[in-house]
């Protein structure tokens, strides 16, 4: 069995974004569906009023989604380098590179920009 | 803590700017060499804050910055609810003149970032001999639009926070905390629209001005750019190719910083720029 190459640690997503100042601060009344992709797996992030309330891991049959983030593995593990070089250290260096794909409702995105840097923020090490 | 006071003074300064009367906030701290300092679309003077506490630097300058028109506490002009601002490329130079003029400033050195480092290149090409010498920050002579301008300004939208976040990764994630969100404040607090309508200069119909830059004279006006690596808006690899351009540039790129370098890591930034006003001092 080919294991799936993947950098995100999504997994720990709901445990990181628990209690988080920032978060609570930027995502008021923030409901999203967010679809990641990290190579040829997809992930679904349900937030609730600003809480990470679910993360389930793909393949996803027909999701219903808010807002699609899409990279190559390759480009979320430099992103996720304690120190990211130029070019890979937000998401929008990624996006101004063309490594990462945005869709969905960017009228949400705009508005709670901090929430969603800050939620992929999280997940570098620490 | 004990009080300590800033060697900074502000006024504001009435005079006709583009034909309307206006009410201009202008800070300053120094004496000396005058160097005229221009924030960065959607900001304000406050970026400064760390060259005009620099003893070192205000000793043999006297650094100046104005709030733009519609910028951190100038006014916009009477009538401004009817209209959508939009910033030129001609209006924004003829404002900087305009300026010079009103603080009657004889040939200053004059600093611009971002979509002031653009417009220091436009003075360069236009109006040389006005300047002692001219520093471009996070300069480039055209831009490859990589977001939507619409979030910026729109009624669903808190304008002021999405400006923030939208520029919050051109800083470089080294640079201190407290100065970072300090740049982000300052965008947190713009006017509706304004941030938008600056870059309507940088992103609109004059937003290239490459073939323009082999007109800039080096040997009438010293020009100096100096690029952040983590900016990605205006990348170093954009600064190069508009240094290529220009016979006589001196180009530095500066490690560990982003777009506002003055702003986000100022005690970093000025060890950059230190040898360069060194230099413009030695030549004066």
């Amino acid at each position: 069995m080919v294991r799936a190459i993947m950098a995100l640690p999504l997994e720990t997503l709901k445990d990181r974004a628990a209690d988080d100042a920032l978060l609570e601060r930027f995502g008021l009344d923030l409901d999203c569906a967010l679809l990641v992709g990290d190579g040829d797996t997809d992930w679904l992030v349900k937030i609730e009023r600003g809480t990470v309330t679910r993360v389930t891991r793909g393949p996803l049959i027909m999701p219903q989604t808010d807002l699609r983030l899409r990279a190559a593995s390759e480009s979320w593990a430099r992103f996720l380098e304690p120190v990211p070089p130029p070019g890979y250290h937000d998401l929008f260096a990624l996006r101004r590179y063309k490594r990462l794909q945005i869709e969905g409702d960017i009228r949400l995105m705009s508005a709670y920009l901090f929430y969603f840097k800050r939620l992929f923020a999280l997940l570098r090490k620490t | 803590m004990k009080p300590v006071a800033e060697p900074i003074v502000g006024r504001y300064l009435r005079f006709e700017i583009l034909g309307k009367p206006h009410r201009l906030y202008v800070e300053e701290a120094g004496a000396g060499i005058p160097l005229l300092c221009l924030h960065t679309a959607g900001s304000d003077t406050r970026q400064y804050r760390g060259l005009m506490n620099d003893p070192e630097i205000t000793r043999h300058f006297r650094v100046i910055a104005f709030d733009m028109p519609w910028h951190g506490k100038s006014s916009p002009p009477a009538g401004w609810q009817t209209e959508h601002y939009r910033l030129t490329s001609a209006d924004y130079t003829k404002m900087v003149l305009q300026v010079c003029d009103a603080l009657a400033l004889e040939r200053p050195v004059v600093m611009g970032c971002s979509i002031g480092g653009r417009i220091a290149l436009v003075l360069a090409m236009e109006h040389a001999k006005r300047f002692r010498a001219i520093i471009g920050l996070q300069s480039g002579a055209t831009i490859d639009p990589y977001y939507e301008l619409d979030w910026l300004h729109h009624p669903q939208v808190h304008g002021g926070e999405a400006s923030a976040a939208y520029v919050s990764g051109l800083m470089a994630p080294t640079s201190p905390e407290p100065e970072r969100w300090e740049t982000l404040w300052h965008y947190m607090q713009g006017g509706p629209g304004i941030f938008k309508g600056d870059l309507y200069f940088y992103r609109g119909a004059d937003g290239d001005i490459r073939e323009r830059l082999s007109a800039i004279d080096t040997r009438v006006c010293p020009l100096y750019l100096l690029t952040g690596e983590y900016d990605y808006s205006v990348s170093p690899e954009d600064t190069r190719a508009a240094a290529e351009r220009i016979p006589g540039v001196k180009f530095t790129v500066m490690p560990k910083l982003g777009h506002f370098p003055m702003s986000e890591n100022p005690a970093l930034f000025l060890s950059y720029l230190k040898p360069v006003l060194d230099e413009i001092k030695a030549r004066d």
